[in-house]
């Protein structure tokens, strides 16, 4: 591989559609989410910069580390789960630019999704304290929620797509909704598509299906007694979370509508994601209140996971 | 000396090491684990120095006890044959043995009668290494009998406890009846086909099934499948791995339940050549799933730390027969790939609650808690085993698992049969529910608060440690560099067991094959494009190191990272103000919000879980008969 080779690489990786990109778009989203929201409750709300204005300000806090702490864990969790996020980032495509692409896509993502709620739970049960205790349970039981329909969607998609093939790439996914209209546009596909819009809060942890971090009654979870900069990861966490969630969405449900140029492409990828952050997060979050934990498995398992199964039948009886 | 020869010698070797224990390792314990290690890094050199001459060059060893060659065309004498396939699982073998026996030097020095120990350890070791390397289906029998037996033995070892007599006596009833059975099934062979040479009961039964032989196949298949603990034979497993010392565990699910998971690959792939069927394809499947799921669930509810590892053992042995099962080579590609993981992975658990035992003297979850403070070297250890057996990338078991998915997927895709998509789902969502019982174990035990009367606890000495520190190497090893583990073990293994043709050739004399019409399947339709790891692993330093410096960074007058004890209340753990300390929550309470969801689920089991053995060895018959009818019902 030559230096330019090299750098190109390093410049996808550290810049676009990695780091720099992924953790800007994430603040831009969690920033519209929160000011979304208040102006739907009738406050003013903070400025769309405030996440990272939080993120900035975390970084400058001490980090105690609590006595009863495995301090290695306790310090390296929140970077693990970081890390996960930025190679995902590179594992989806701006549409048709991609920065690796391999048959296995699919169930990469859905593998490496895991990771950084792993490192959530990893870390907060590190930190000792019961309330992370409860905490962590409750994350593990929604991870488990959700996960059936995600992986019925992923399916789903798979099957639609390469028709009597294998076919779990989410390049080839994107090149074939090119060709065929995008897959939210073909009436087997909207349950499915609405199962996935039920996912992603559950997947970044908003309301009603926040019970892992439940600021009311568990003090945020996991996170009781995290502060300064591994608070600012895990928020920061969150926020990427949010990108990568709704980016996937797009790529799934509407591949098919790229222009053959990277940046308008990136325009459009992030409109869609800002609406799809509406939808299933800042709208559900403003009308719901926080389910119990039991509720919401039972959920998952079958309404989320009824309509995606659905989707699922249908395409498999050729529609 | 020709290299043909070591087979035989390496399993001799743990055989006299057993048998000179008996007689010079009375008194002494420095004899005792001399000749243990001896006779296992024996075993293992041997088998080791076969690698080069069966696996990467291909020959196939074949070698007839005695020089009892075959006479007109019938084999009569007993026949060692080692082609890639009995070579993957016997260096599986070797490896499991030296480890457990290094690991064992430490951790039974506190026990009485060690002599007996050592001797059932290597007889143990022998059998199994025996089983994968003959060529004889009799033979296969009486190495199975000696496993079983020498198994009972180390089962109830430490009869100072609760229940190992009781799980000694679950595994001896359930394990004879499924020898009965494989015995049965070989009778019924010897008395069709006139031989009990694997090779060439390969060449005359290759598509030329009468109803004896099938019903000596649906026997066998039932014999061996309680060797490999599937549900609904898997009762005496988890009593058995729970209560025997963890040296034995490790050994249990790494090689006594790959040795009948072998004997299936074996019976289904090569003596009968009945993988083709859509029927057989139908039967693993299905029994593959539902081991996979009852095995996870129940290890959900557990609140042993073994007990749990135990049942998680026979929900991984689930995806090797579903995998196999599929009887693509995709598939067994998956499925030889997460035997070998789930031998390391699954080991060093093992090996991890050993340590825990050790040092603490329980493995009750609800007892345990705040041990990675005393204990980081088993901590780090048990995470990289936990994150390998919840497939987590980079780790072994998610490059496994990923075949596995991707090949039972592709056969829904390509059949278009509904009950395989069915069965990517349940392997899927088994995943993450494995995920969910070991951050069960990891919060139970290593996280969370130290109780008071551990507070003495100390990590465990370097000898056994050793082991445990090796198989996380390896576990990380393996995923990352899943190719050379492709290129130079499962390939080669894959093509042993579709390509049945040399096998036999190379034990009856060239051309029988052909003069039998033996056809085989061509190794076709891989393809292994998944995530190049090389790519990923620089990419995860990278941005690990960004991650690192942004943190290192951000390190300024304020925001430093700051230790203190637990007197100052700015380290202390935040308790809401209680003066009280709260309980650690940990063990069976873990997972509550999903228990009451599944309350009929887990009532149904626990009443089939009764501990009767009765009602197991029921169990097994029923099965046992279900396997008959539908094998005379759909594979005509």
């Amino acid at each position: 591989m030559d230096i330019t080779g090299a750098l190109y690489i390093l410049f996808k990786i550290l810049i676009f559609p990695g780091l720099l990109f992924a953790v800007v778009i994430g603040l831009f989203l969690a920033g519209l989410d929160r000011k979304l929201l208040a102006r739907m409750q009738k406050r003013v709300g903070p400025p769309l910069r405030q996440p990272l204005f939080d993120f900035l300000k975390l970084l400058g806090k001490e980090t105690i580390v609590p006595h009863a702490a495995n301090k290695t864990v306790y310090l390296a969790a929140p970077v693990v789960g970081f890390t996960a996020l930025i190679v995902l980032a590179l594992f989806i495509p701006v549409f048709g630019y991609s920065t690796f692409s391999g048959n296995g896509d699919l169930i990469v993502i859905l593998y490496l999704l895991t990771i950084p709620a792993v490192a959530l739970i990893v870390g907060g049960s590190s930190s000792g304290s019961p309330y992370a205790g409860i905490g962590i349970s409750r994350e593990m039981v929604t991870m488990m929620s959700y996960e059936l329909p995600l992986v019925v969607v992923l399916l789903t998609v798979a099957r639609k797509v390469g028709g009597s093939a294998l076919c779990f790439s989410l390049g080839d996914i994107v090149s074939w909704q090119a060709e065929n209209g995008c897959l939210a546009f073909h009436p087997a596909m909207i349950p499915a598509l609405l199962a996935m819009l039920l996912v992603i809060p559950a997947e970044v942890g908003t309301q009603p299906f926040d019970v892992a971090e439940a600021e009311t009654e568990i003090c945020e979870g996991p996170l009781i007694e995290y502060s300064g900069a591994p608070l600012a990861v895990f928020k920061l966490n969150t926020a990427v979370k949010m990108f990568i969630m709704t980016a996937l969405f797009a790529n799934l449900f509407f591949g098919g509508i790229e222009t053959g140029y990277v940046a308008l492409d990136a325009v459009i990828m992030v409109a869609i994601c800002a609406l799809v952050t509406f939808f299933s997060m800042t709208l559900i979050h403003a009308v719901t209140a926080r389910l119990k934990i039991e509720h919401l498995f039972k959920f998952y398992w079958t309404v989320v996971a009824g309509l995606a199964a659905l989707s699922l039948i249908l395409v498999w009886v050729g529609l | 000396m020709s290299y043909v020869h070591f087979p035989v010698i390496a399993v001799m070797t743990l055989f006299m090491g057993a048998f000179l224990t008996v007689v010079l390792g009375k008194h002494s314990r420095a004899v005792r684990s001399f000749l243990a290690i001896a006779a296992s890094g024996i075993a293992f050199v041997l088998i080791a120095m076969l690698v080069k001459p069966v696996l990467i060059d291909g020959e196939i060893i074949s070698y007839w006890m005695g020089n009892w060659n075959p006479v007109n065309g019938y084999a009569i004498g007993i026949g060692y044959e080692v082609d890639q396939l009995g070579m993957f699982f016997a260096l599986l073998v070797v490896s499991t043995i030296l480890l457990s026996a290094v690991y064992s030097l430490r951790y039974i020095e506190r026990d009485s009668s060690q002599e007996f120990y050592y001797v059932l350890f290597l007889m143990l070791s022998g059998s199994v290494l025996g089983l994968v390397l003959t060529g004889d289906v009799f033979n296969m029998f009486i190495m199975i009998e000696i496993m079983t037996f020498t198994a009972v033995g180390l089962t109830a070892f430490r009869n100072t406890g609760f229940g190992s007599v009781e799980a000694a006596f679950k595994y001896l009833v359930i394990g004879s009846i499924g020898s009965s059975f494989t015995l049965f099934g070989i009778a019924i062979l010897y008395g069709q086909c006139h031989t009990l040479n694997m090779a060439q009961l390969s060449a005359m039964l290759s598509g030329n099934h009468s109803p004896a032989t099938l019903m000596a196949f649906a026997l066998m298949f039932t014999g061996l499948a309680v060797k490999s603990y599937i549900v609904p034979f898997h009762t005496p497993a988890a009593d058995a791995y729970t209560t025997a010392p963890s040296s034995i565990s490790m050994v249990f699910s790494g090689m006594v339940n790959k040795a009948g998971v072998y004997g299936i690959i074996r019976l289904v792939y090569i003596i009968f050549r009945t993988m083709d069927i859509p029927a057989v394809q139908t039967l693993m499947v299905i029994f593959g799933a539902v081991t996979m799921f009852i095995g996870v669930t129940m290890a959900l509810a557990q609140h042993d730390f073994k007990r749990l590892l135990a049942f998680h053992s026979i929900s991984q042995i689930g995806y090797v027969i579903t995998a196999v099962g599929l009887c693509t080579s995709l598939g067994l590609t998956g499925g030889l790939f997460h035997a070998m993981n789930h031998t390391l992975f699954k080991g060093l658990l093992f090996l991890c609650a050993g340590a825990v035992l050790r040092a603490t003297g329980t493995t009750n979850l609800d007892q345990l808690g705040g041990l990675s403070k005393k204990m980081p070297a088993t901590t780090v250890c048990f995470l990289i085993g936990a994150f390998s057996i919840s497939g987590l990338p980079p780790f072994n078991g998610f490059a496994s698992k990923w075949l596995v998915y991707q090949a039972a997927y592709d056969k829904a895709v390509t059949t278009g049969n509904f009950l395989y998509v069915f069965v990517t789902i349940v392997a899927l969502i088994v995943s993450v529910m494995t995920l969910a019982s070991f951050i069960k174990v990891t919060q139970a035990a290593f996280f969370g608060q130290l109780p008071e009367r551990l507070k003495d606890v100390e990590e465990v000495p370097f000898l056994m440690q050793l082991p445990m520190w090796i198989m996380s190497a390896l576990c990380v090893l393996s995923g990352v560099f899943y190719n050379f583990v492709d290129k130079y073990l499962l390939v080669p293994a894959v093509s042993a067991a579709l390509g049945v043709s040399r096998y036999i050739d190379s034990m009856m004399g060239s051309g029988y094959a052909a003069e039998k019409c033996v056809t085989d399947i061509q190794a076709s339709g891989v393809h292994f494009s998944y995530w190049n790891p090389m790519v990923w692993l620089a990419l995860f330093v990278i941005v690990l190191c960004a991650a690192c410096l942004c943190i290192l960074t951000s390190k300024g007058s304020r925001g430093e990272i700051l230790e203190g004890d637990g007197e100052d209340g700015k380290y202390a753990t935040f308790f809401s103000g209680e003066k009280a300390l709260p309980s650690h929550v940990g063990g069976s309470d873990l997972f509550w919000g999903f228990k009451t969801d599944w309350k009929g689920y887990f009532n149904i089991m626990e009443g089939l879980h009764s501990g009767v053995v009765n009602d197991y060895a029921l169990y097994v018959v029923a099965a046992a008969a279900i396997v008959v009818v539908f094998t005379f019902m759909f594979m005509r």
